[in-house]
């Protein structure tokens, strides 16, 4: 499994605020991606894109409520269509099958479409272990196999990377010139993987979705690499998560027209593959086998918990990374594990262990911009506050992530907010002590050692001459009642599990 | 040759159900309470189901050219239109000079039977590469003959008008690789292979999958352009390991 770096998340999320060259990358993320995304949805309709979001998720909810039947009629469809189908209880077993594949085959060089599984089982690494080459194609995965990094994005794995970087990197593992030309950098790509792809022995790709009905896996890619790697090499091997699986062909369709407008504004992709099987004896071209395996990994505990299932209805596109505050800032490697944002802050602290991603679930800021950015209405917020839940009151100790001075404090505010007299005693008292603290109308550090890491990253106003209280009481109360906005209490749900 | 590997590697299925099984605090193997509405259609009411769907297509077929027309420019694909197979011709053999390329690969499908291309392109010094396979040929002289090939040149199982899309699907006659390893695709587009939306894709090629009695389609695509990436920066860059430059000929539409 690829290696786990999630407790140093408040460490690797303030380097990343600190890297010029970082922030440079992380630049176009709010307006990019998601600006496109925005601008697809206007031209569909707000009110088609609101049925298809809540259509795709009567599919996934219902998907998944039933997926053991799913994945049964998929794995005999697929054996049907001359296909092989392996399970892999974790990372261990998958990489040990698809080396068994490879191993068996005398496989000496594969190609590879880019998979987020298969960078969760660090697979290239098994691969190479046994002494196959292993070749990423996707332009991103392949950039940043050469810089040896993982990716920071669920799309855009190069993301963090500037084009004088990506430029560098070519002309110091591939000895090119050196250019500030994009184009340029895509055709050096294109030229030395085009000789892999026809020499490779293996393709392996993931798969966006499953059709049960059919045996049928899908790829959605835009650089053609997908289809090469489903195409030219004599063994395909699909890798991906249990969750991936849908009932019917029919099903797709509101799938494709989701998926690419949320992750890049795309009204369709370049490419959608379908794949069953393998080619047959008279076709001109096409793998002579076919193999998917279909891994879980600690997919069952998110499946297990009524509160986290719906985190297996993310079709990765995205689109609650680019709109994330909190990723915007520091983007994907800080969260320390290969699903990152919004989503990789349920998904991963539940893969590798609660009690070793404690901080990812604090790192919302629950906005709630996620939740309404998901394709497919995954209730991000309510998930974060219930592993926050879970956290804080967790008989473990190692995972448990409050202090007892933190639960003192949380519980006197609590005490205070509850008695009207101590508060105001304590806004008074407040008001006094600030004093010396405050530097040209900011507090920038509060004296508490339990508190000084929260304030160190936060400058604080100070507490004003009058409250808010007093000011309703004296000039407010009785004028506002009336226009007052009566849908104003309604905008967030979060403790729902609707 | 290759040993065989055991059918199924890895946890045997049953165990790996049984687990999914725990995880949803089910019991034992059991059927959705509710049937998926989807998977309860028959082999007849998909046929029915076609049928409607493909006389109103069938009556909607010019208004659909022009929005596919439309839509698939928008997704990058240039565009031509040939009233007869002539000017079908002479538009490949135009792109073909203009673009310098010395060999041309086409897929066997029945619509190259209206196109006397070989000639056409041979007086141009252009040799055409018709990929087809038989017990007589090698597959790797034909992939050579690919990749030889400046460019690629198949017909369109569907057009669809919703996504700009081109549906391939490829079996004996139709290569997966000459509409993606030649820096060019052209794809020729009849009237009939006109659909609205990706759903009517989806339902014609389920009716297919039933008909045959559960032999589905080994490999399909939809192509929507050319290749592109925006892995960099977020700029988008068209041709990186596909065709750079895609082109569409809407065979006997209005000139």
């Amino acid at each position: 499994m690829a290696e786990v770096k999630t407790r140093d998340f408040v460490a690797a999320a303030g380097a990343a605020m600190e890297n010029p060259a970082l922030r440079r990358a992380l630049r176009q993320v709010g307006s990019g991606f998601n600006g496109a995304r925005l601008e697809a949805i206007d031209e569909v309709s707000p009110q088609a894109w609101e049925q298809w979001r809540a259509e795709a998720r009567r599919i996934k909810a219902h998907t998944l409520d039933h997926l053991d039947y799913y994945l049964e009629l998929l794995a005999d469809k697929v054996a049907g269509n001359g296909g092989y189908v392996h399970f892999a209880r974790d990372a261990a077993q998958a990489n040990a099958i698809v080396a068994e594949i490879a191993g068996s085959r005398q496989v000496k060089l594969a190609t590879k479409s880019k998979s987020m599984v298969s960078e969760e089982l660090d697979l290239n690494l098994a691969l190479e272990a046994i002494g196959v080459e292993v070749f990423e194609t996707d332009l991103g995965e392949y950039i940043i196999q050469l810089a040896e990094e993982t990716p920071s994005h669920l799309v855009a794995p190069a993301l963090h990377k500037t084009k004088e970087q990506v430029s560098e990197l070519f002309h110091r593992k591939l000895g090119v010139p050196l250019t500030d030309d994009i184009e340029e950098m895509a055709r050096v790509a294109r030229e030395t993987l085009r000789q892999k792809f026809l020499q490779a022995d293996l393709g392996i790709s993931g798969a966006n979705f499953l059709v049960a009905e059919t045996g049928t896996l899908v790829i959605i890619t835009n650089e053609g690499n997908g289809r090469l790697c489903t195409s030219a090499p004599r063994i395909h091997i699909g890798i991906t998560g249990m969750e991936k699986v849908i009932p019917s062909v029919a099903d797709l369709a509101v799938f494709l027209r989701l998926l690419p407008r949320a992750a890049t504004g795309q009204r369709l992709t370049s490419y959608v593959s379908m794949v069953s099987g393998p080619r047959q004896s008279d076709d001109e071209d096409g793998p002579e086998e076919f193999h998917l395996v279909v891994v879980d990994n600690g997919r069952s505990r998110l499946l297990a918990d009524p509160d986290l299932r719906e985190a297996l209805y993310c079709i990765r596109c995205g689109a609650c990374l680019n709109i994330c505050p909190v990723y915007q800032k520091i983007g994907g490697h800080a969260y320390g594990w290969v699903y990152p944002g919004p989503i990789g802050a349920i998904v991963s602290p539940t893969l590798v262990g609660l009690k070793q991603a404690k901080d990812l679930p604090q790192a919302s800021s629950l906005c709630g911009a996620c939740r309404e950015a998901c394709p497919v209405q995954i209730n991000i917020p309510r998930m974060l506050l219930h592993l926050r839940h879970k956290l804080a009151e967790s008989p473990d100790a190692a995972e448990k992530s409050v202090s007892p001075a933190a639960k003192l404090a949380a519980n006197g505010y609590a005490w205070l907010m509850q008695h009207p007299a101590a508060r105001a005693a304590a806004g008074k008292v407040g008001q006094a002590a600030q004093l010396p603290l405050t530097r040209q109308g900011r507090i920038a550090k509060l004296p508490l050692p339990w508190v000084s890491r929260w304030s160190d990253a936060r400058d604080l106003p100070p507490l004003p001459k009058q409250t808010f209280r007093e000011i309703w009481k004296k000039e407010l109360q009785g004028e506002s009642a009336a226009d007052s906005d009566p849908a104003a209490g309604d905008t967030q749900s979060w403790n729902r599990a609707d | 040759m290759m040993d065989s590997p055991p059918p199924t590697l890895g946890m045997p299925r049953e165990e790996f159900l049984a687990q999914v099984r725990r995880s949803l605090g089910r019991p034992g193997p059991a059927a959705p309470e509710k049937p998926y509405h989807r998977l309860t259609e028959s082999l007849v009411d998909l046929e029915n189901q076609a049928a409607e769907r493909e006389e109103q297509l069938r009556q909607e077929q010019p208004a659909l050219l022009e929005q596919f027309a439309a839509t698939a420019q928008l997704r990058g694909w240039q565009l031509g239109r040939a009233a007869d197979p002539e000017e079908a011709i002479g538009y490949i053999t135009a792109l073909a000079a203009a673009r310098d390329v010395t060999q041309v690969a086409r897929s066997a499908e029945e619509v190259f039977d209206l196109l006397p291309l070989y000639a056409a392109l041979e007086n141009q010094g252009i040799t055409t590469a018709a990929i087809a396979w038989d017990e007589t040929k090698s597959r790797a002289d034909l992939r050579e003959q690919i990749i030889q090939s400046g460019m690629g040149l198949t017909g369109a199982d569907y057009a669809v008008a919703e996504t700009g899309s081109v549906v391939i699907i490829p079996r004996r006659g139709l290569s997966r690789l000459v509409s993606l390893v030649p820096p060019i695709h052209i794809a020729l587009v009849r009237p009939p292979d006109l659909v609205a939306t990706l759903d009517d894709v989806f339902l014609f090629r389920r009716l297919e999958y039933y008909r045959s009695g559960g032999a589905p389609d080994r490999y399909l695509n939809f192509i929507t352009g050319p290749s592109r990436t925006a892995d960099i920066e977020q700029r988008l860059v068209v041709g990186v390991h596909g065709p750079k430059e895609v082109h569409l000929i809407l065979l006997g539409g209005p000139a």
